[in-house]
């Protein structure tokens, strides 16, 4: 080794060290307030909502009221270290975990779909865990691996991402992967959304102008088509389900009553709401009160102006979200909040709007507010992802 | 590479480009997420929350609360002192739930079989038991109604049993049932009220607002399994009772009006029945009101008459439509020609015009010819003053009284009396009177119109326009319901006994009643004559249009110098081979006499009796055991009985009737003289058919003693009894007192 290459090699490794010192640096800063207190108000809230709407059930089914919020706050609990610990972890280390994360997640999705493994609910293989005492969904950690990888990958392609080749086709097949896994479940409203999540990210990494007017396109058309054949009778898949969307009052016993107690679970609560607490849907009325259509409850009890402030708290959350993504140090950590903040937006909107009957009936949990343990602790988890980034932001240069 | 290290942050352009597109679409990425969508889900908030809140709490009401019906306490209707003529009582109704029962069945701990369960409950109820497989069999439903209302001891035993073998699935739910204590009494203005008790007749119907009070409620809050939410959430409205009536009739008149019409009806073989209303003259006040045929209000569906129940079993008329007759209530509901006793209003109209006077005569040559019609009278009544027009019911007369009021002013009474709007009586069903158009009256119409044809009213009306014609000329409108009383006693309405006008003056009045007096003291309607009392009134016979059959009616009032009460009866096609001449004052005012001489005492109306009739009136016997013979007799004479001693000692021993007895004067006491008074009973002879006179001999042959009623004043040679008191055979002690009316069998009209 000549000199000339000696001291090349320690300027490469001085510049190494000054880039890890300013990381570190950088890693120690402070992490951005607002954003916490978003997380922290509205996981409180979904807490207190949740205590509220699930009493009836648990009381009828356990005896204790509140069975169901004593085992949420636990993993409230859990997820809140975890927020902590990753929140004051470097992000940047997160993408040596991206492909771990994936095989993980492939692993487990294809462990669930193995007959006798997995735990069956209402025909869908949804779960793994120990009997029922704790469950959870592969799928959540497969969102979340999706968001590790793509942000890892893309953030490196750079402009390559306009090449079909590299930015489309590898990002296609592992979202088809894990589509087909999750089908096979079949799991449809969580395939939707690792499939938009992906899309996403994929589109604000930089694809193709034209190849992101195809993909909104083709979506519109195919989906508007779809609707269209189906009103036409062309098509029989799905249809009870587009009619019930459209009146869920054709079937109100059968396949419409869901539907139909949501909607009169937030149409009787008005502008001010029967009160906290008081809600009568919740009593054996409403099916799912606290897992997917908790925010029925919410529109009943607390009324619109009650729903729409926690819908404020969430639009505020997300906002900050994009704003620290906006401000990150690097394409890493925008595309891996964008990621995180996509999925807290596309779940709040498609929950909130099934439960509305804006759109047609799927399974999407509200973050923060849905009964899931699992769900709620990676949901904290990611927060803390947005808040490491958060820390990374450069102070605003002078002049 | 120098310069890449003077500036480490300079990027590379394409990296900035990159980083660029990264940024800008993650900003567009942030207004969908953080704005548009919300600003959408707002909207829909606004459709649901807002727009569409009424009708989803409507929804959310519905399937969250149940409510229990606290039924509230219909109305009781009282008579005039008090009795309870309607009233609510509690009744259950026993109901299955063959879902249930279902179930039940299906299920290892029941031991008791279907066929168990029906036997039971079908002797329990007294129910077919077809009928309950057959509604056992509709498994989907939860409610078939086993036994309407059944009474508390009936529930009792079905609950015991129920109870005894832990049956589930049949059911006994509360509920009020109508009781009607008096049966047929009135039931035309009464009414009845349906299977939801509601009112659908009469009183019931009428005044249902009133009665049926306010249903209460209980709403529960209740969750998707049907308990009671875990907290509370009840609302009360609290049941109001029904408002009671405190009505004018009188149970005693009614009862007096309803026999009278029956032994009427069944007596002259009246094919289309009869009605009859009592009137307290001077308000308006509808004492009794009847209609026959009647019915049961406590089983209304059923037919009472036995002629209609003959008629339905030959199949000569359907249930229905004899349901429909026995309903009717034919003083209210049916118009009439009033015939002769619309004469009243005629006169009442001719004298306050003044085209008649007390002092006006007519000569009646048996007929008047009108427009080339020729109308005759009953008779040749020869001249006569307006009192004998009116007491012979002299119809050209009549028509010459109508023609000199002429047809405006005639109508202008007719309006005037309410007999062309109807009388307004506070009961459904008020018929409208039919007129010819006043334009296009003529003069025959008008002739007509004098004696009462071509024209018709409802009793009601009709009796209100008379009343109005010798009360002083007061029209009121007649009334049932004298007041309505809330729950608490509160007075919530109270009739207001205003005349609605006065038609004619009290002098005009007053000549009306002078003259209608006479008609029963000596004209067509002797037969209505009462003892001791002074009675006005005016016999009718009416034609039924060109059909050849009669309304007979009969109108009265008393006392005739200051009138109470006044009752009109009408009789709808009496049978013409009764043997008695159908007319009002032949077959309709020896009625009016009977239920007269009942009802006025009872409504403590001072009888007046006349120097002629004191002779008659009853006496007291005065004991004359222990006395002599001689002392006796004097005694009796001067009190103006006859005697008649057995046996030959100076002493009396004993006397029939005893002393202190009260019978009619003139009557023959029978004084034992020593001898042993015979304890034998007497058998009542038949007396009826028979002359005054034959009669007396008739009773005293038998030991008896006579009281005649009806029309004593008469020396017609055509009074006959028409009834006697104790039925012909019967064993009755010695002395006994019977009463006989008397009837004048040939008056005409």
């Amino acid at each position: 080794m000549t000199r000339e290459e000696h001291a090349r090699a320690r300027a490469q490794q001085e510049k190494r060290r000054a880039t890890e010192k300013r990381s570190r640096e950088a890693a120690k800063g402070s992490i951005d307030l607002p954003f916490l207190l978003l997380t922290i108000l509205l996981t409180g809230i979904g807490l207190i909502m949740l205590f509220s709407a699930s009493f009836p059930s648990a009381y009828y089914e356990s005896g204790d009221g509140a069975y169901y919020v004593k085992r949420q706050a636990l993993f409230a609990v859990l997820g809140f270290i975890a927020m902590a610990v990753v929140g004051k972890t470097n992000y940047q280390r997160l993408r040596g975990t991206a492909r771990f994360v994936v095989g993980i997640a492939l692993f487990l999705l294809i462990l669930v779909i193995i007959p006798g493994v997995g735990i069956t609910i209402n025909n869908a293989t949804r779960w793994l865990g120990f009997g029922t005492l704790f469950t959870f969904q592969p799928s959540e950690i497969a969102k979340l691996a999706v968001i590790l990888y793509f942000a890892d990958s893309i953030s490196k392609k750079k402009e390559k991402m306009r090449d079909i080749r590299y930015g489309i086709v590898p990002y296609m097949v592992i979202l088809a992967a894990f589509a087909l896994l999750m089908l096979l479940e079949p799991h449809l409203s969580g395939t939707v959304l690792i499939v938009g999540i992906g899309v996403v990210m994929m589109i604000v990494g930089g694809i193709h102008g034209w190849l992101v007017g195809i993909g909104v396109g083709s979506v519109a058309v195919i989906g508007t088509l779809f609707v269209k054949l189906v009103e036409s009778g062309v098509i029989r898949y799905g249809a009870s389900r587009i009619a019930m969307w459209k009146n869920p009052w054709l079937d109100p016993q059968d396949t419409g009553y869901q539907m139909c107690q949501s909607l009169i679970s937030i149409g009787s609560g008005g502008l001010l709401g029967v009160g906290f607490g008081k809600s009568r849907q919740k009593f054996l009325y409403l099916p799912e009160e606290h897992n997917d259509f908790i925010f029925a409850i919410v529109c009943e009890e607390l009324g619109m102006i009650g729903a729409c402030i926690i819908m404020l708290i969430f639009a505020m959350l997300i906002l900050r979200g994009f704003w620290i993504a906006l401000h990150a140090r690097d394409r890493f950590g925008t595309l891996l909040v964008v990621g995180i903040m996509t999925q807290v937006g596309l779940q709040t909107f498609l929950n909130i709007g099934v439960v509305t009957s804006l759109l047609p009936a799927t399974g999407i949990s509200l973050p923060f507010f849905s009964y899931g343990g699992t769900a709620l602790a990676l949901q904290l988890l990611e927060m803390g992802i947005v808040l490491s980034v958060s820390r990374q932001i450069p102070a605003p240069r002078n002049g | 590479m120098a310069n890449q290290e003077k500036k480490p942050n300079r990027m590379p352009e394409k990296i900035r480009r990159v980083n660029r597109v990264i940024q800008s679409r993650t900003f567009v990425l942030m207004l969908i997420l953080g704005l548009g969508t919300f600003l959408l889900l707002v909207g829909k908030l606004w459709q649901l929350q807002i727009v569409r809140h009424d009708e989803l709490q409507g929804l959310a009401l519905d399937q969250q609360t149940r409510s229990t019906v606290v039924s509230a306490s219909r109305g009781t209707i009282y008579d005039r002192d008090g009795n309870i003529l309607a009233i609510s009582a509690t009744a259950e109704t026993i109901f299955l739930s063959p879902k249930e029962l279902r179930e039940e069945l299906e299920k290892e701990e029941t031991t008791w079989t279907k066929e168990y369960l029906a036997e039971n409950l079908a002797q329990i109820l007294d129910v077919n038991i077809e009928g309950i497989y057959q509604k056992m069999e509709n498994v989907e439903s939860q409610y078939e109604v086993l036994k309407l209302r059944a009474d508390e001891e009936v529930a009792n035993q079905v609950r015991e049993f129920l109870n005894e073998n832990k049956i589930h699935g049949v059911y006994l739910v509360t509920d009020a049932k109508r009781y009607y204590p008096y049966g047929t009494l009135a039931s035309h203005v009464i009414g009845f009220v349906g299977d939801d008790n509601t009112g659908l007749y009469g009183l019931e119907a009428r005044y249902e607002d009133s009665l049926e009070g306010q249903t209460g409620l209980v709403v529960t809050a209740k969750d998707n399994a049907g308990n009671d939410m875990l907290y509370e959430y009840e609302k009360y409205y609290d049941a109001k009772n029904g408002d009671d009536l405190v009505l004018t009739l009188d149970t005693t008149v009614q009862y007096y009006l309803e026999k009278g019409l029956k032994d009427m009806v069944t007596r002259f073989d009246a094919a289309q029945g009869a009605s009859g209303i009592v009137l307290n003259a001077k308000t308006g006040a509808v004492l009794a009101m009847g209609s026959y045929p009647n019915y049961d209000l406590n089983d209304f569906s059923a037919i009472q008459d036995e002629k209609m129940k003959q008629m339905i079993a030959d199949g000569s008329a359907s249930l229905g439509d004899m349901q429909m007759r026995q309903w009717r209530n034919k003083a209210l509901n049916d118009t009439y020609e009033p015939g002769s006793t619309f004469k009243v209003v005629t006169l009442a109209a001719a004298l306050e015009e003044g085209v008649v006077t007390p002092e006006t005569t007519y000569t009646c040559t048996g007929g008047t010819v009108m427009s080339g019609y020729t109308i005759h009278c009953t008779g040749h009544h020869g001249s006569q003053t307006l009192e004998e027009t009116v007491a012979n019911s002299c119809n050209p007369a009549f028509i010459s009284y109508g023609l000199a009021v002429g047809p405006e002013r005639f109508y202008d009474y007719m309006r005037a009396f309410g007999l062309m709007s109807g009388s307004g009586v506070d009961l459904d069903g008020e018929a409208t009177g039919i007129f010819i158009n006043e334009d296009s009256l003529t003069d025959l119409d008008l002739a007509c119109y004098a004696f009462g044809q071509n024209f018709n009213v409802t009793p009601i009306a009709l009796i209100a326009a008379q009343a109005a014609c010798i009360n002083g000329g007061y029209l009121h409108q007649p009334y049932v319901v004298e007041q309505v009383l809330a729950d608490d006693g509160t007075v919530r309405y109270q009739h207001d006994g205003t005349p609605i006008r006065q038609v004619v003056s009290e002098a005009t009045s007053a000549e009306v009643r002078k003259c209608l007096e006479l008609v029963v003291a000596d004209g067509t309607g002797r037969n209505g004559q009462v003892t001791g009392y002074r009675i006005g009134g005016k016999t009718g016979t009416a034609d039924k249009g060109q059909t050849g059959e009669v309304v007979v009616s009969f109108m009265c009032f008393a006392p005739a110098d200051d009138p109470e009460v006044i009752m009109l009866l009408a009789l709808d096609t009496p049978g013409r081979d009764t043997g008695t001449y159908p007319s009002g004052g032949a077959m309709v005012a020896p009625v009016s006499s009977k239920i007269m001489s009942e009802i006025l005492p009872y409504l403590g109306i001072e009888p007046s009796f006349s120097a002629e009739e004191l002779l008659g009136a009853d006496t007291t016997v005065p004991n004359v055991i222990d006395l002599s013979t001689e002392e006796a007799t004097t005694r009796l004479k001067n009190k103006g009985f006859s005697f008649r001693v057995v046996g030959s000692g100076d002493t009396i021993t004993d006397q029939t009737p005893a002393g202190g007895t009260v019978i009619p004067g003139k009557s023959t006491v029978v004084l034992y003289a020593g001898e042993a008074k015979s304890d034998d009973l007497c058998t009542v002879p038949p007396l009826v058919g028979k002359s005054p006179a034959e009669a007396n001999v008739a009773a005293t042959n038998a030991g008896l003693l006579l009281r005649f009623t009806g029309t004593t004043a008469s020396t017609s040679g055509s009074v006959r009894v028409l009834g006697q008191s104790e039925e012909v055979g019967a064993q009755v002690p010695a002395g006994t007192v019977i009463t006989v009316q008397l009837s004048d069998t040939a008056v005409a009209d």
